[in-house]
């Protein structure tokens, strides 16, 4: 294995990110060659906490766009700020600038609104971690025109001109494939997929995330998460509602899993009603 | 790893149906020059990273690998690959299954489906399409109704309509604003664009002859349902009955169910004209111009052929489009011949096959308006 590799395994592993090979490869190629990574797999296995972590261990700003249906540009990339421009206006009008001095001082960076792609783009210090969260959640023409400004990293502003990044951000995607993206995004990006994570690794992030709860509780609560995911619920609890389900055992003070706890805390991993009555059915099946 | 077996590694994927274009080959090669490609699972690792876009090219990619770098198959590091994810697919949802199967059987009860036109051609080739559906493409049903409902809800209009807070300056709004400040523009009033609203009216034949079809025809109308748009449903045999209210349930299990018990006359005859006849009475002014109205039937009606193509004037008249799909259009001896297709195809903007999963996906750009 690089050393470089195992650097990153090592840095994330400092985060309370338990990252095995293939993230860390994942990330150091990203790094390595620049590119964008995508990261997919279903909700609450820790996609957005990669950014998060590699954000920390980078010791570097995170940037986060969250994504949702009619994303558009001016909140993604930049706007004026109107109102600030129409006062500034008002204030000079007395003074004796020119018409073409008073247009220039308005259309300065001191209006500008940067939101996160423009923010990314022009962090100073260093390069930053973009977090592009849920990127499935936008719309096709955003997709479009998301991947103009990954492919150059550089923004036009007709006012003020092209700025360019002084450091390429590291850039993670995430997706949980409520719909196809498209190839080109996909071509661009490299491709990590994230399962959820064996019986072994759970307990481990159990361990590290939860240290407080005991090593049989522990080893009893990721069995159970594991044998949950296999029961073809509508929502399958991810490694987030173990780790809820953990700090909750831990919170109640719980050393074993009696009913009387179960009852309890089973809102913890389990969100809809026909979903508690096929686990308690699978359950009973089971004792 | 040399270059040429790169290049022949890339190759081999994209015999294999895996879209690498140079482009990749190019990185694929630049990435072997920063990683230890002494470790096999560092370059397996990061091969699959650089030359697959999504979990499902996983398998492909992982058999070639191990027949490229020929040995015995062994599980390489714990990788999250889409193998569990299969696995999870199947066993999702075991009740469905099951119920799907035994459904038809147990709501026909009795009634004699009708045969099936054409030769064993159509027949089996049909039964094989249904047999041979797994449950990961009927996940993908539903993914792909959630998706046409998701288009269809998100076309911007060429309107606009005020916000609150927005997107672009409302400037005869903030003008008429400003009056009330002695001509100074304080506040601002913002607008953006209206999102086009397409409505979707499903029409479903449940008929005997349709019996194979309509289980997937069922599970694509309930994933269109389940979404948030404006979609109505309808299943007729004999007779008419609105489903909307049936399908719109947390599993399709339990929308089957109340389908089930509360509508009669599963797997009968045909009328197709009485049935879009009386959907007309009932419904035909919630019909308009931005509504899409898809028809799945084969076609085969007991009934006249005038009443069918009177119902269909007065449908086409009002909506903004009639989708016809039949499942049999996918035979490609299959002539629309039958006197009620006869009658209907004047008034259909598109007839389309439905018969299986890439038909329905074909059909997404139609349901645009």
């Amino acid at each position: 294995m690089r050393e470089e590799v195992r650097q990153i395994q090592q840095l994330l592993e400092r985060q309370v990110y338990i990252a095995d090979a293939g993230v860390a490869t994942a990330l150091y190629l990203s790094m390595a060659l620049g590119k964008p990574l995508l990261v997919e797999g279903p909700a609450g296995v820790g996609k957005t906490e990669i950014a998060k972590a590699l954000a920390n261990a980078l010791g570097t700003k995170l940037i986060r766009l969250q994504c949702y249906e009619g994303l558009d540009a001016t909140t993604a990339l930049y706007e004026w700020n109107y109102p600030k421009q129409l006062l500034h206006l008002k204030l000079e009008e007395s003074s004796p600038a020119s018409e073409a001095e008073k247009e220039a001082a308005i259309f300065g960076e001191a209006f500008l609104l940067k939101r996160p792609l423009l923010q990314a783009i022009t962090e100073h210090e260093r390069a930053p971690v973009l977090l592009i969260d849920e990127i499935d959640r936008s719309d096709e023409e955003f997709e479009a025109f998301l991947l103009e400004v990954l492919s150059d990293f550089q923004v036009t502003i007709p006012e003020i001109g092209t700025i360019k990044a002084t450091h390429r951000p590291h850039v993670v995607l995430t997706s949980n494939r409520s719909r196809d993206l498209s190839d080109a995004l996909r071509r661009r990006c490299l491709y990590h997929w994230i399962d959820y994570p064996s019986l072994d690794k759970e307990l481990e992030i159990v361990r590290a995330k939860v240290p407080a709860i005991g090593q049989v509780l522990s080893e009893r609560l990721t069995t159970i998460m594991q044998a949950t995911r296999t029961m073809g619920l509508s929502k399958i609890p991810g490694v987030a509602e173990t780790l809820d389900w953990a700090n909750a055992l831990v919170a109640l003070q719980a050393t074993e899993l009696n009913d009387e706890i179960m009852a309890e805390t089973i809102g913890c991993f389990l969100k809809d009603e026909a979903d508690i009555a096929t686990f308690k059915a699978a359950q009973i099946a089971t004792d | 790893m040399e270059i040429e077996n790169v290049v022949t590694f890339c190759r081999g994927l994209r015999e294999r149906g895996l879209s690498v274009t140079p482009a990749e080959v190019v990185t694929a090669a630049t990435v072997l020059q920063v990683i230890d490609t002494n470790d096999r699972d560092e370059v397996f690792l990061s091969l699959r990273s650089v030359l697959t876009t999504s979990v499902d090219d996983f398998p492909v990619f992982e058999e070639l690998f191990e027949m490229f770098w020929n040995r015995s198959p062994r599980k390489l590091v714990e990788r999250d690959s889409g193998a569990t994810v299969r696995a999870r697919n199947v066993s999702q949802p075991k009740g469905l299954a099951f119920f799907l199967e035994n459904w038809s059987a147990s709501v026909r009860a009795g009634a004699e489906p009708v045969k099936v036109p054409g030769a064993s051609d159509t027949d089996s080739r049909a039964q094989k399409d249904f047999t041979a559906f797994s449950h990961e493409e009927l996940d993908q049903i539903s993914q792909l109704a959630r998706r046409i409902v998701k288009r269809l809800a998100s076309k911007p209009s060429r309107r606009w309509q005020p916000v609150a807070r927005g997107h672009r300056v409302n400037l005869r709004r903030s003008l008429r604003l400003s009056l009330k400040t002695g001509g100074e523009m304080i506040e601002l009033a913002y607008k953006r664009r209206r999102a086009k609203r397409t409505k979707l009216v499903v029409i479903c034949d449940v008929s005997g002859s349709m019996d194979m079809y309509s289980r997937l025809l069922l599970q694509f109308v309930y994933g269109l349902q389940n979404s948030f748009a404006k979609v109505e449903s309808f299943v007729f045999a004999t007779s008419l009955s609105r489903i909307t209210g049936e399908l719109k349930n947390k599993t399709y299990r339990r929308a089957l169910d109340r389908l089930a018990s509360n509508v009669q006359g599963w797997s009968g005859g045909t009328r197709i004209g009485a049935s879009l006849a009386n959907f007309n009475v009932q419904w035909l002014r919630r019909i308009d111009k931005r509504t899409v109205i898809i028809i799945l039937s084969d076609g085969w009606d007991t009934g006249e052929p005038e009443q069918l193509a009177a119902a269909l004037a007065k449908l086409k008249e009002r909506a903004g489009r009639l989708v016809w799909l039949n499942p049999l259009l996918s035979n490609s001896t299959y002539q629309p011949l039958t006197r009620g297709m006869q009658a209907a195809l004047p008034f259909i903007n598109v007839f389309a096959p439905a018969h299986d999963l890439a038909s329905l996906r074909a059909l997404e750009p139609h349901l645009i308006l």
